[in-house]
């Protein structure tokens, strides 16, 4: 009971050493699992981002499937297409998987992965959530958090992160996971579920980017960690945009540990944070509502 | 992985790129010692015995227990256990109950009739070990483990010194005294009981016979009350009273007996006393709540029904026809500078007497210094020793009581042993166990606490009070094997690879190799230094190093 429990996944060399992420990065951490758990049959779509810097360098790549560069509008629908043509193949079995930040995902590719879930179109879309447009040096996204500096917004982000998870919920497609790289079994297991389900899938990470958030090197982990155990970003897993499953059900403490690990939140008064704590609960009590259904 | 050769596409792994370059620090894994391991007066490995035990390894557990202390069951009933205090668990809730867990093992090792090897080869030079109490038969027990000759006298009938002739059997029962004292002489020690090693000449007559000589004589003479006439027939010598039969320790003592003095002794006599049927008061000069007596002793004291008249001293004693009058006054205590030193002032005004029928003053120990004068110099209480337990004679080294203020058993223990390798060092240094070296301690800032949850720690059961004073059994049950899991469970194995694999796991960069047995391996060519494997191991097993080759 008092075990550590151990990390059982099976790396199998999918992701390669000599990638160019930032020392301590967790989205090669989430990477590594992610395309571990994919496999060998698989082809991927990946937009401008920190993703396609990792992966890429032409002509090195870190991954051991094809990635095809896209851009930063049509993730969505680069990946609609290929599924497609390998259908037509007769290859239906291959994976289709696509890496975008939030920026291509909440912003610029929104339009096209709306209309990809509303197809429906066979595609596992990963969405390296790291609040911000990182790569091209950390100005704000629609997934930037109220409060958040930025290069963008140098008082604070003044508006709400945007709810990706109602609005792909909204569309009823058959499978939404959160996963964060401080909890590797439980992202691996989703990976696994995802796979077998046909559809469109769409897994969000939360990826504290070091820099972007002003988090030491070695502590990317322990920040995510934080950012579940206070509720900032629930585990969840929603089928076909009604059936809401959260793990852990409970949040176990305030914010105020997450916000202490990151530069971008240094600015806060008692005051924004208290409204910040408010916000986090407010959308803790909606979620575990919907749960409770 | 793809064949195809067009320069469009990809055509190499990314680690063809050696990004181990850009690193400035490189996590090195290295098992350091844990508080525990620091407090412990033998410098047991309790995070990796422990360890043994969480994986039902008993034996392995006490294996590993042996090599720095072969008394785990007896250590397990009566050690003070600073390891406790200093248990890094402390600091989420409770500390381990590491003595707990040795007892368990202790007790399942005597239980399974699990011995001692034979040492690996019989060496010619021979110790002298005089004095059979905790220091000299652990000292003995590690000189036969290298295969010394070692030849142990001692002037009592039987082994143990005050574990068996002060330490009630309440607290710690005969046969597992006499069951861990016949693993140690069943080693091959030449055993010489009634022999009292009697003067400086006798000693250094041994050492001439021997190539090293140990000394552990203990402290074997009473301090004694300048304001008690120690010929009364109603003034009992603690030590005497202690080692005595029970039907001369019913034979004397009155319905109502004085215990003086706060210590482990005191208690022992005043809590002995009830069992007879005694009324019993402890007159300490400490105020209540400081008595040096370990807290679990007074608080089983108290449970027994005796009466604590604290912070007050005795000033004069006249005997009456039947009872003893005690003229006692208040007194304001304060601790001096050094360990045991301390200062009284009585409070005017504030006399009392209390009506007895028997006193036993136990205010303590001093070893006896004259008996080596001539031979062995002093410091201060004790038998000089250097770093390595060599007194001013060389080849007489010397440890236990006689030579430290430290009195407890397991520091008597570890004494013994560490004169023992300085032996070795001496006699044999090609086979001798180094001086260990001293590494960082891994604190609790090093331990990953989100891999731990908050879990009570399992108490172990003490007796009914009414039970307990009809009979000299044991007071503390044992943890049960499942109890025994549970709380071993809670160890956090500080500075002790669990082989969790989380470093490898964690690191982002793929640089962290698994081992197997042989545990793991950091690729220098892409370890990029982040301290993600660092910050996520559970157990503090690893560390970052500053790298300048990079
Ligand atoms: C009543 C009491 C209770 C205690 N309770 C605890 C406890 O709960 N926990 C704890 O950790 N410590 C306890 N202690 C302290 C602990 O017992 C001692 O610190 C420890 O036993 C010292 O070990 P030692 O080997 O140095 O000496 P001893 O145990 O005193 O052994 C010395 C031995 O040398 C023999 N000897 C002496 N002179 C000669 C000679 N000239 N020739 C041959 N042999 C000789 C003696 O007969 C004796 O057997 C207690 C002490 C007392 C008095
Ligand atoms: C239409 C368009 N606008 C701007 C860019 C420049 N651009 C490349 S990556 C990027 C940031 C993307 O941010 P995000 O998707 O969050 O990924 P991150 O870098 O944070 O991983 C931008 C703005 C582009 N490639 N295309
Ligand atoms: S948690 Fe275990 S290893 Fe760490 S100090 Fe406590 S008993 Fe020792
Ligand atoms: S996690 Fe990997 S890259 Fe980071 S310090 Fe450890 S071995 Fe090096
Ligand atoms: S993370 Fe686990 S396997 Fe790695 S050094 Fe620490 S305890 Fe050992
Ligand atoms: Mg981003």
């Amino acid at each position: 009971m008092n075990e550590v429990k151990k990390i059982d996944y099976a790396d199998d060399g999918q992701f390669c050493s000599g990638h160019v992420a930032c020392a301590g990065c967790a989205e090669a951490l989430a990477m590594r699992v992610i395309l571990n758990s994919v496999g060998q049959n698989a082809v991927g779509v990946v937009s401008p981002s920190c993703s396609a810097v990792i992966l890429g360098g032409h002509p090195l790549s870190s991954a051991r499937i094809p990635f095809l560069h896209g851009t930063l509008e049509s993730a969505a629908a680069s990946a609609s297409g290929i599924k497609r043509a390998l259908r037509a193949q007769g290859k239906d079995d291959t994976t289709v998987l696509c890496f975008a930040g939030d920026g291509g995902t909440y912003d610029i590719g929104l339009q096209a992965l709306s209309s990809a879930a509303e197809r429906n179109e066979d595609i596992l879309y990963v969405c390296f959530d790291n609040e911000g447009y990182m790569n091209t040096g950390g100005q704000k996204s629609s997934s930037t958090p109220s409060g958040a500096v930025t290069g963008s917004t140098p008082l604070g982000k003044a508006t709400q992160k945007k709810n990706l998870i109602e609005i792909l919920a909204a569309h009823r497609i058959p499978y939404i996971a959160t996963v964060s790289p401080s909890h590797l079994n439980d992202m691996a297991a989703k990976m696994d579920k995802a796979k077998a389900i046909r559809g469109t899938k769409v897994i969000i990470v939360l990826i504290p980017c070091l820099p972007g958030w002003g988090v030491a090197d070695h502590a990317a982990v322990s920040t995510a960690r934080l950012a579940v155990e206070s509720g900032v970003f629930p585990l969840l897993e929603i089928e076909d945009g009604l059936r809401t499953r959260m793990h852990p059900e409970h949040k176990i403490r305030p914010i105020d540990a997450y916000l202490a690990q990151q530069k971008r939140y240094r600015h806060l008064s008692e005051a924004d944070r208290a409204a910040l704590q408010a916000e986090v609960d407010a959308n803790w009590a909606r979620l575990s509502a919907q749960a409770a259904l | 992985m793809n064949d195809l050769t067009s320069p469009l596409w990809t055509n190499l792994t990314s680690r063809e790129r050696i990004t181990g370059t850009w690193r400035s620090a490189l996590p090195n894994y290295q098992n350091q010692p844990s508080p525990c391991l620091n407090a412990c007066p033998v410098n047991g490995r309790i995070a990796e015995w422990i360890g043994q035990v969480k994986k039902g390894d008993t034996k392995g557990a006490f294996v590993t227990l042996a090599d720095n202390n072969p008394f785990p069951a007896i250590a397990g009933r009566i050690c003070h256990h600073p390891c406790e205090t200093a248990c890094n668990r402390n600091e989420l809730d409770e500390t381990v109950g590491i003595c707990s867990l040795e007892r368990f093992v202790g007790d399942a090792a005597l239980d399974q009739g699990w011995g001692f090897p034979a040492p690996p080869a019989e060496l010619a030079q021979s110790v002298a070990v005089v004095g059979g109490g905790p220091a000299g038969l652990s000292a003995a027990y590690q000189l036969r483990r290298y295969g010394f000759r070692v030849s142990l006298y001692e002037s009592k009938s039987a082994l143990g010194g005050l574990m068996r002739w002060g330490i009630p059997a309440y607290r710690l029962e005969r046969a597992v005294l006499d069951g861990e004292i016949a693993r140690i002489t069943a080693m091959g020690v030449d055993v010489h009981l009634n022999a009292e090693v009697g003067d400086a000449d006798a000693l250094a007559a041994l050492r001439r016979e021997h190539d090293a000589v140990y000394l552990a004589t203990g402290a074997s003479l009473p301090k004694k009350l300048p304001t008690l006439d120690y010929a009364a027939g109603w003034v009992v010598d603690s030590a005497e009273f202690l080692a005595a039969p029970a039907d001369q320790q019913s034979a004397r003592t009155g319905d109502h007996v004085l215990v003086i003095g706060g210590g482990s002794a005191a208690m022992d006599v005043a809590r002995t006393a009830r069992r007879l049927g005694r009324t019993v008061t402890v007159l300490t000069l400490e105020p209540e709540g400081s008595l040096p007596a370990q807290k679990v002793e007074v608080d089983e004291a108290a449970e027994e029904a005796i009466r604590f008249v604290s912070g007050a001293m005795l000033q004069s004693a006249e005997a009456g026809d039947g009872a003893v009058t005690l003229n006692c006054i208040r007194v304001a205590f304060s601790k001096g500078e050094r360990p045991g030193a301390f200062r009284v002032d009585p409070v005017a005004g504030s006399e009392f007497a209390l009506s007895v029928h028997t006193v036993i003053p136990a205010i303590g120990q001093d070893a006896d210094l004259q008996r080596w004068a001539g031979l062995l110099e002093a410091t201060g209480p004790v038998i000089a020793a250097g770093k390595d337990w060599q007194t001013s004679t060389p080849g007489i080294y010397a440890g236990g009581d006689v030579a430290s203020m430290a009195r407890f058993v397991t520091q008597a223990v570890g004494m013994g042993k560490e004169a023992a390798h300085a032996i070795a060092r001496a006699l044999a240094p090609d086979i001798a166990r180094a001086v260990p070296a001293e590494l960082p301690e891994v604190g609790y800032d090093r331990i990953n606490i989100a891999y731990q949850e908050p879990h009570g720690r399992t108490h172990q059961r003490l007796t009914e009070v009414a039970e307990r004073l009809t009979t000299f059994d044991e007071v503390q049950q044992p943890l049960s094997a499942d109890e025994a899991k549970s709380e071993a469970d809670r160890c956090f194995s500080c500075g002790s690879c669990i082989y969790c694999d989380n470093c490898y796991f964690y690191c982002p960069d793929m640089a962290i190799a698994r081992l197997g047995e042989n545990g793991y391996e950091v690729d220098p060519d892409y370890c990029k230094g982040c301290g993600l494997c660092v910050a996520e191991c559970p157990t503090g097993s690893i560390h970052m190093a500053k790298d300048d080759n990079a």
